[in-house]
């Protein structure tokens, strides 16, 4: 069992149990509701969840050759994606759990071993934000941005390198131009322009300056 | 700058904004506002013209209705994308596929039984035109409505019913039910032709009668589910009346007509034709 179920209460465990298991007997509605609400509560589940839904999706195609769960998981989310202007302003933490999720759902749900392609563009847009002057000076957020971009940026680049280049022309600008950040996020921003540059990786030199342990 | 790319919905979402006098995103298409004043010209009429979804501004702007908020119906929801998403990605599997099974049977080897997939493999051998390349359907939109209407017949209990009974290797030609080949070159009436005769054939089935609860399935009909309104279905039940009467065979709604075919996704019936 995946120590993340560890987050749900007993009744949801169950659900998820049977819906791997017997996928047309469960609520699936209700299942996927019960995730994504999870989901903006808490950061460490949120990528975690991706591979549950990911079972759950399997599951369902496998015995029941339904699609059911996916489609309302992601109108789920995609109503979370609209309301994100309201959920930002309400509160930070879930604003960042939402993006999370999303990622996380493109990283591990495929159509046929290929990205969902509907996923592209609303991530992008929630990336844009991220890398908003306001938004970099939360370091939150900043966390967030380059955790995306490592987990789904070359995903993300593949299918619309265009927009990944406006992207990076922000966090080039954010890392230049603004005065106020703090030296963590230009740590963070210089890191993720290396990471970008090298082709989506760190060059061996370049992992040994961000994440080795400093010697004092 | 990067470009902000906004969703429909969003747009509703405008409180203060005058619907007599402001601009909308079809302000320019009206001589007058709603309070009946003439506009002046557009100049300065539209500030939200830019960050309209490209979904709106595909449409010429005449086209639309000046008092609605907007087609919101027309932005798909990301269940829908991803659904028709996996069946263009399906689609074009299957092609690749097919590609690949036309070419072996062109050259003279041993064909191995391919069980999966569009087609039966006999059909190149056997009408003795491999279809070339250039013979082949490969329209996109085409093909996804073909393998909508093949998913139609597949989602029945007659055809798991059919294929549990029947193994490919055992069937004859004429006697048994064969899916329509998709990546065949037919006229838009010939495909629908073989679709109905398919299903008609399938019919023979189709699990035993059940008692009384038939006539149910007419009330629970799920539209979503129904094939494209030119496909021509006898439909009885169906008042909104999509289908043309006039080449349908008439039809008597009797309770023999919907005997013993329970479905597994509610959808229009076809009628048995005797």
């Amino acid at each position: 069992m995946d120590s993340a179920w560890a987050a749900f209460d007993t009744e949801t465990q169950n659900m998820l149990q049977t819906a791997i298991n017997d996928p047309k007997t469960v609520d699936l509605d209700k299942l996927s509701n019960a995730i994504v609400t999870q989901s903006l509560k808490d950061l460490s589940f949120c990528k975690d969840a991706g591979r549950i839904c990911y079972a759950v999706v399997q599951a369902e195609a496998q015995k029941a050759a339904t699609s059911e769960f996916r489609r309302k998981l992601l109108n789920r989310l995609q109503q979370e994606f609209i309301a994100r202007e309201e959920t930002r302003n309400r509160s930070v933490q879930e604003w960042v759990c939402v993006v999370t999720f999303i990622c996380s759902i493109f990283d591990y749900i495929k159509v046929n071993n290929a990205p969902v392609v509907a996923l592209v563009d609303p991530i992008y847009d929630c990336l844009f934000k991220l890398a908003q002057p306001d938004s970099l000076m939360n370091e939150e957020e900043v966390d967030c941005l380059v955790l995306q971009l490592h987990r789904v940026g070359e995903q993300l680049e593949q299918t619309n390198s265009q927009r990944m280049n406006q992207l990076f022309y922000l966090l080039r600008d954010g890392f230049l131009l603004q005065e106020d950040l703090s030296s963590m996020t230009r740590l963070l921003l210089l890191e993720i322009l290396e990471f970008r540059a090298s082709g989506w990786t760190l060059t061996e030199t370049a992992h040994k300056y961000y994440y080795s342990e400093v010697a004092d | 700058m990067s470009e902000h790319r906004r969703y429909k919905c969003e747009n509703d979402y405008k409180p203060d904004e005058n619907r007599n006098k402001g601009a909308s995103r079809w302000s320019h298409c009206r001589k007058r506002g709603a309070d009946g004043v003439l506009r002046k010209s557009n100049a300065e009429e539209e500030p939200a013209r830019d960050q309209r979804c490209s979904q709106s501004s595909r449409r010429p702007e005449s086209f639309t209705t000046p008092e609605s908020d907007g087609p919101v119906s027309r932005v798909k929801n990301w269940g829908d994308e991803v659904e028709a998403e996996e069946m263009r990605s399906n689609v074009r599997r299957d092609m690749h596929r097919y590609r690949r099974r036309i070419l072996a049977a062109d050259f003279p080897q041993r064909e191995r039984k391919i069980s999966s997939g569009s087609s039966d493999s006999r059909d190149s051998r056997d009408s003795k035109e491999s279809p070339a390349k250039g013979d082949m359907e490969t329209d996109e939109t085409t093909l996804v409505r073909r393998q909508k209407q093949i998913n139609y017949g597949k989602n029945t209990l007659a055809y798991d019913r059919y294929i549990k009974e029947v193994p490919k290797h055992m069937r004859q030609q004429g006697v048994h039910p064969k899916t329509p080949n998709k990546f065949k070159k037919y006229s838009r009436r010939s495909w629908d032709q073989q679709i109905k005769l398919w299903r008609v054939k399938l019919h023979a089935w189709d699990p035993p009668a059940e008692e009384g609860g038939d006539l149910q399935q007419i009330e629970e009909i799920d539209f979503d589910e129904i094939m494209d309104f030119e496909f021509d279905v006898e439909c009885s039940a169906d008042t909104e009346s999509q289908c043309p009467t006039t080449n349908a065979p008439s039809l008597s709604l009797t309770e023999d007509s919907f005997t013993g075919t329970p479905k597994k996704m509610m959808k229009i019936e076809d009628a048995e034709m005797s």
